[in-house]
């Protein structure tokens, strides 16, 4: 039992071979007829002794040896492919398909070739059409060998088991030879070799012979339409290894025109291949091919447009290149490609797929580098998940990235305009804007409008990221905001849900300066403008918060220039009176400008507070003093 | 073994076309007998749109070329006649000649019967049939002679894929592939009639 179950697995692994040698001999056959170059024909028809010779074992490949038939060399891309060695003796589907590309883009030239060729199979534009001339199905269909029965003495098997695989590789043999011929029957090869022929130095279009290799079985249920069930070459062993093919009966409208074919090509990302994303489409691009003269070239990215997005052309393997065809050149393009049993999608018009573009769009989203906050605005969709922008004059590199990223797109399409944004999607106050401080006094302001507590800073990041799609603000204006900053806590103004960027970058300046917090110091302003002026761009919306949060917290806070700023301006007012109690009104304003620009270094107390009201109040009353000097208490 | 005979439909032809059509469907015959290492080689008939496949060897070139011109005498000296050639696939069944008769038996397995119907014309039996390759079809207006050749081109591709079609549908009597050299795995004989 040993034995005759070793015979069997020999026998079955013997037969795998011989049966995956045919796939193979067969894909060169078929493929070598309809790509052929014009020195391979050449060397074809020669009857030089070398050519015809087969008696030098010396030039003989091991490949050859196989069914006995010397084939010619085959093209490179077919070799690296491999695809039938691989294919687990799966169904090969092999498409013939005549490519027209107009090389020309003269209108007359374009619809001349449309008079002549009006047939459109599939998807194109009108550079590129299609045609599925041949369709070659090669598959075997094995059933399990009965036992041997165990009366059966170990030579008996195998005797008969080498009389099988005998037996079947003559066969084979046969079918293969069959093969050969019937492939230069076929109204394809005439169409094949009158392009050989007929060179031009002037090309209207080019005729590309595309072959299509496809390992999808359900392609062998679909007839094409227009073809016809040409013959079936089969060989009956214990299991069926068949061979047909389905052919167009007439290919003379697609031929009638000169062509040059181009060197065969392998497509290994066809729809549908086990190497290649599912959800790819294939809109119908002209193929880009690698010039080669006489050599079948290389693998390289696939950037047919009848494939799938560049990134997903850079993932898979490379395949076909299209060519610019030269009139000296006389070979056809061979496509061959590897597919699994999936849909068979031919070739349209189809934009990329949505999840293709979301990928895109996510890869361009790493790159993009948006600004972090203060320089970031709200956009109208909550929903969305959209960093930080910056307007004004770095709007349009912000704009030009977040339109690549499908998650930014209605951001992008609210912060379209600075102005824009600014009205609505923001309160009206104006932060900081950079873009438009030229003064420092204004640059001042603006920081004074937004300068806030680290912790408020801090805050407002987060919740500029968590209302990164966020609700427009209110219509509050920062001045009434900052003037309550007394009475009212910045938390409490950066607590409303609705207010969510207080930093704007914008041309309109709402603010009042004289409702400004006044003690600000000039130093930290400063800070403050160089940090905001020159924001650095962040590649994340973590690290632009990351980024806020490390220049609040270094900013000063703003109640120690209150402080500092109320005791100096005690000094100065007490001097202003002593000095002169007939100031005139803007002279005593004057004197009291300096107190917005005080050094910070005191904390405020409550009975600094009360200090700082009645000098407050006295200069209220000097204000009102009448010009006879009368004073009025109030 | 059962000796497998197949009848090939019935070409008209033209005296100057016999050489392409004897040529193209002998060597496509002997290919698919030719089951040792081959190296194909395709040719192209030039009165016709058709390529045919030859296995390469010289041998078999010049035995064809030999009997075409063997039949081509016997078609000048039988004008108007239908022909047959008959290509055959033999085994040899003893190669020790016997008392009584030196011959070698052969066993015939397969038996390829190609019938021709020549038609002649006074001016194609001038000497000169023999040294050129084509000779002028002579009476006839042009789209006769287009409209024949057309259906001549077409009767030899059905021959060629009824060829194909019995290569294909009988393979149990051919016999075992020999390990010899060469292309040609069987010997074979081409009959002409006499």
């Amino acid at each position: 039992m040993t034995t005759t179950s070793s015979h069997a697995q020999t026998e079955a692994a013997k037969t795998e071979q011989i049966i995956t040698e045919f796939f193979a001999k067969s894909l060169h056959i078929i493929i070598e007829s309809r790509a052929l170059s014009a020195s391979s024909r050449n060397f074809s028809t020669l009857s030089s002794p070398s050519s015809t010779s087969s008696s030098s074992s010396s030039s003989v490949r091991p490949r050859d040896k196989w069914f006995n038939l010397a084939l010619r060399e085959c093209p490179t891309a077919l070799e690296n492919t491999d695809l039938w060695r691989h294919s687990n003796l799966q169904p090969i589907v092999v498409d013939v398909v005549l490519v027209h590309r107009n090389l020309s883009f003269s209108p007359k030239v374009r619809s001349f070739v449309k008079e002549r060729n009006p047939f459109e199979e599939f998807g194109g534009g009108s550079e590129q059409n299609e045609k599925i001339v041949e369709r070659w199905v090669i598959q075997y269909e094995s059933k399990k060998i009965k036992d041997c029965s165990s009366s059966n003495t170990a030579n008996t098997t195998r005797r008969s088991s080498n009389t099988f695989l005998q037996n079947l590789y003559k066969k084979s043999t046969l079918l293969l030879r069959s093969l050969y011929a019937t492939v230069r029957l076929l109204p394809a090869f005439k169409n094949f070799l009158r392009n050989l022929v007929h060179l031009q130095m002037f090309l209207l279009l080019v005729l590309l012979i595309v072959f299509r290799l496809s390992l999808n079985h359900l392609l062998l249920n679909k007839k094409p339409k227009c073809l016809s069930l040409c013959s079936l070459l089969w060989i009956l062993i214990p299991g069926k290894l068949c061979l047909s093919v389905m052919y167009r009966p007439c290919v003379s409208d697609v031929s009638s025109e000169p062509t040059t074919p181009l060197s065969p090509q392998v497509i290994t990302d066809y729809v549908g291949s086990p190497l290649t994303d599912r959800l790819m489409r294939f809109p119908s691009l002209p193929v880009v091919r690698m010039p080669s003269h006489g050599s079948s070239p290389s693998s390289l990215p696939f950037s047919r447009r009848h494939s799938w997005s560049y990134e997903n052309c850079r993932a898979s393997p490379p395949a076909v290149n299209y060519y610019s065809p030269s009139p000296t050149h006389s070979e056809s393009h061979t496509l061959v490609s590897n597919a699994s049993s999936q849909g068979y999608c031919p070739p349209s018009s189809l934009p990329p797929h949505p999840s293709e573009m979301s990928l895109l769009h996510k890869k361009n989203v790493n790159f993009d580098e948006y600004y972090p906050s203060p320089n970031f605005s709200p956009s109208p969709s909550p929903s969305s998940s959209s960093p930080i922008y910056s307007l004004g004059s770095l709007a349009s590199k912000t704009l030009l990235r977040s339109e690549s990223a499908p998650v930014n797109i209605p951001n992008a399409e609210v912060t379209y305009s600075p102005g824009h944004t600014s009205r609505q999607n923001l309160p009206p106050s104006t932060p900081i804007r950079i873009s438009r401080c030229t003064s420092e006094t204004e640059r001042s302001r603006n920081l004074m409008q937004s300068c806030t507590t680290p912790e408020k800073m801090f805050s407002i990041g987060k919740e500029s990221q968590k209302y990164s799609g966020g609700k427009i603000a209110p219509n509050s204006s920062p001045q009434i905001s900052f003037s309550r900053s007394s009475s009212r806590s910045y938390q409490d103004e950066f607590d409303d849900t609705d207010f969510t960027c207080p930093f704007d970058v914008d041309d309109d300046d709402t603010t009042d300066p004289g409702s400004r917090a006044e003690s600000f110091d000039r130093g930290d302003m400063t800070q403050l403008l160089e940090a905001g002026r020159f924001f650095p761009i962040r590649k994340s919306q973590g690290a632009a918060v990351g980024a806020l949060v490390h220049m609040l917290k270094k900013a000063a806070p703003l109640h120690q220039d209150f402080t500092t700023g109320e005791n100096l301006s005690q000094g100065a007012r007490a001097e202003n009176l002593k000095s002169n109690n007939f100031q005139e009104p803007n002279q005593i304003l004057e004197s009291l400008t300096p107190v917005s620009t005080m050094s910070s270094g005191n904390r405020k107390t409550t009975s600094d507070a009360l200090e700082e009201f009645h000098s407050y109040r006295g200069m209220k009353n000097l204000l009102l003093m009448p010009r006879d000097g009368s004073k009025r208490q109030i | 073994m059962n000796c497998e005979v197949c009848h090939l439909k019935e070409l008209e032809l033209e005296h100057f076309e016999i050489r392409e059509i004897l040529r193209c469907i002998l060597h496509t015959i002997i290919f698919h007998r030719a089951l040792g290492l081959v190296r194909p080689k395709d040719v192209d008939l030039e009165l016709f749109d058709v390529t045919y496949v030859q296995c390469g060897e010289v041998e078999v070139e010049n035995k064809i070329e030999e009997k075409i011109e063997q039949f081509i005498c016997w078609v000048e000296k039988h004008p108007n006649k239908k022909s047959q050639i008959c290509l055959s696939f033999y085994e040899v069944k003893n190669k020790q000649a016997s008392w009584f008769s030196n011959r070698i038996e052969r066993l015939y397995w397969e038996q390829w019967y190609i019938n021709l119907n020549v038609a002649q014309h006074l001016k194609s039996h001038s000497s000169k049939s023999h040294h050129s390759k084509f000779v002028d079809p002579g009476d006839g207006t042009l789209e006769d002679r287009n409209a024949r050749s057309a259906a001549l081109e077409v009767s030899l591709r059905e021959v060629l894929f009824q060829i194909i079609k019995f290569v294909n549908e009988k393979k149990d009597h051919v016999p075992p592939i020999p390990n010899l050299e060469g292309a040609i795995s069987f010997p074979y004989e081409i009959t002409i009639p006499r």
